[in-house]
This record gives structure tokens, C-alpha cells and sequence, in this order.
């Protein structure tokens, strides 16, 4: 192992991991929702590095494109639903760390501790793997991804008819002013 | 890095994506960290087929249902938000309990 690549490897995780723990702990949560780019984006990175050429693609598509939209634009639909000076999390914050890091310590000692048969083979180039992954989809595997489109369109139709406004308007959230006298200490 | 160095990156997303959803009381911001748990598990099916059966294309069609699955999710679970903060006019999970007994 290189130092070159140990240190693109720590560097992505440490773009994937600093990100997403502002996403879980920043007091506004438009804030939280921008940390998400460069925590999606650090994924991206690190599929790149798994020579997951189209995932890597994927990844930016959909949730550096799309998905971070849709949240950003639910925050907006709902802007200042929460009095941001209160507190943004529950009662179960030193429990849900106490239990989450638990968890982590306790998987990552497994799966170092456990002998994975590494293989030494390598992955195909992109478009040799992509290619396969394309033909696999309308063969053999043409079932699941029809099921897979068939959600996407129920998923489609349903976010429409939840999200279709017949009970009247959205409430008139609170004018900005009132609100933001206290967030001098954002973050 | 090798396999384990990915699995722990994933890992340790995971946890942090179940601590957001644990404590969080924005409903959306619950949203955020169920992405980052869907993300932690695509990096791990991504890291098994790289490092141990890189010639396969069955880990890719489960990464990518996978990815259909959290689009879907995305998208009803801001329409349900929406819909809660129409109703009972707040955002925060615990408030909306009208299912409670």
C-alpha cells in the first residue's frame, strides 16, 4: 500500500465522516442540509476508489442532484416550523451516543478481527463493467429492475397524491424577524 | 486501503446516521440521517464486490435497487412531512402522535 493512496482513502473518509456529523448535530437545519453535499460527495469519492465507475456517477446524480434538492426544497416548504433557538434534539441525546458509539466499536472490532477471503482479482475497466452491468439488467436480472421501476413509479404517483394540497393551504409560517433574534449561535 | 479500512468508513456512517435519527426532532432532519445510513449500506455492498467478488455484476444490480429504493424513500417520506406539518401544523416527530394510544 502506497502513501499516496492512504492518503486519498483518509482524506474521503474524513470528507464523508466530519460532513455527516454536522448533518446529525447542527443547530439550523439548513445548515444541516448543505453538510450533506459534501458528505454525499465524499461517498462519491470514496466509490470512485472502489473502481465503481457508474455508481460513482449514480451517486452524483442522484443524491448530489436530486435528493438534495427534494430536501432542501421540503425545508423551504416548511421554513420556520421550529423555533430555532430551542434545542434541536431530544432527551435520548447521551443515550443515542452512548448506544451509536457502542455500535461502531463494536462492528468495526468484528470486521477487523474477521478473516475475509480477499480475492486478488481485480475489476473489469469502466466501460467493460459497465457494459455487463447494462446487459445483466435487461437478462437475467430484467425482473428486478422492472419491480425497481414499478416502485419508482408508485413512489412517483403516491408522493403526488400525499403531498396534493386538498385541505387547504400550507400555514403561514412566522415572519422571519420574530425568530431570528437568537440564533446568533448557530452551529 | 483494503476492505476493512471501506467497512469501517461505512460503519461508522451508519452509526452516525442512527444517532441523527435517534435524536433529531425535525422530522426532515430524521430524513437526512436515514440517507446516511442508505449510503453507508451502499458503500458496503460497493466495498464487498470490489474486494471480494470484483467480476461479479449481482452486488451491482442489489447497489443499484438499492439506490432506487432511497429515491423512493426520499420522496414519500418528504410528501409525508409535508402532510404532518399541514395537519397538526409543527414538524417535530413527537408531536405528531394522534396514533398514540
Amino acid at each position: 500500500m502506497d502513501t499516496a493512496s492512504l492518503l486519498v482513502f483518509i482524506s474521503l473518509g474524513v470528507l464523508t465522516l466530519v460532513p455527516a456529523l454536522f448533518v446529525v448535530n447542527s443547530r439550523s437545519i439548513v445548515h444541516a442540509g448543505f453538510w450533506l453535499l459534501p458528505c454525499f460527495l465524499g461517498v462519491a469519492g470514496l466509490y470512485a476508489a472502489l473502481e465503481a465507475h457508474f455508481f460513482f456517477v449514480t451517486q452524483l446524480l442522484i443524491y448530489a442532484g436530486a435528493i438534495l434538492v427534494l430536501v432542501l426544497f421540503a425545508l423551504m416548504l416548511t421554513r420556520n416550523a421550529m423555533n430555532p433557538t430551542e434545542s434541536q434534539s431530544n432527551r435520548l441525546k447521551p443515550v443515542a451516543a452512548l448506544v451509536c458509539t457502542a455500535f461502531a466499536a463494536g462492528s468495526t472490532f468484528i470486521l477487523v478481527k474477521h478473516p475475509w477471503a480477499i480475492t486478488t482479482d481485480t475489476p473489469k475497466p469502466a466501460g467493460v463493467q459497465t457494459e455487463a452491468l447494462g446487459n445483466a439488467l435487461i437478462q437475467n436480472y430484467a425482473v428486478p429492475f422492472e419491480v425497481a421501476s414499478l416502485l419508482l413509479l408508485a413512489a412517483l404517483i403516491g408522493a403526488i397524491v400525499l403531498a396534493k394540497s386538498d385541505r387547504g393551504p400550507v400555514p403561514e409560517p412566522a415572519p422571519l424577524a420574530d425568530l431570528t433574534s437568537g440564533t446568533a449561535g448557530g452551529e | 486501503m483494503g476492505l476493512t479500512g471501506f467497512l469501517t468508513i461505512s460503519a461508522l456512517l451508519f452509526a452516525v446516521g442512527t444517532y441523527g435519527v435517534i435524536t433529531r426532532r425535525n422530522a426532515i432532519a430524521v430524513l437526512m440521517g436515514i440517507e446516511l445510513m442508505l449510503n453507508a449500506a451502499n458503500l458496503n455492498f460497493l466495498a464487498f464486490w470490489r474486494f471480494l467478488h470484483p467480476v461479479a455484476v449481482e452486488p451491482q444490480v442489489f447497489v443499484l435497487v438499492g439506490l432506487t429504493v432511497a429515491a423512493a424513500d426520499a420522496a414519500i417520506g418528504l410528501a409525508v412531512v409535508l402532510n404532518i406539518y399541514r395537519d397538526f401544523g409543527a414538524i417535530e416527530v413527537d408531536r405528531a402522535d394522534s396514533l398514540k394510544g
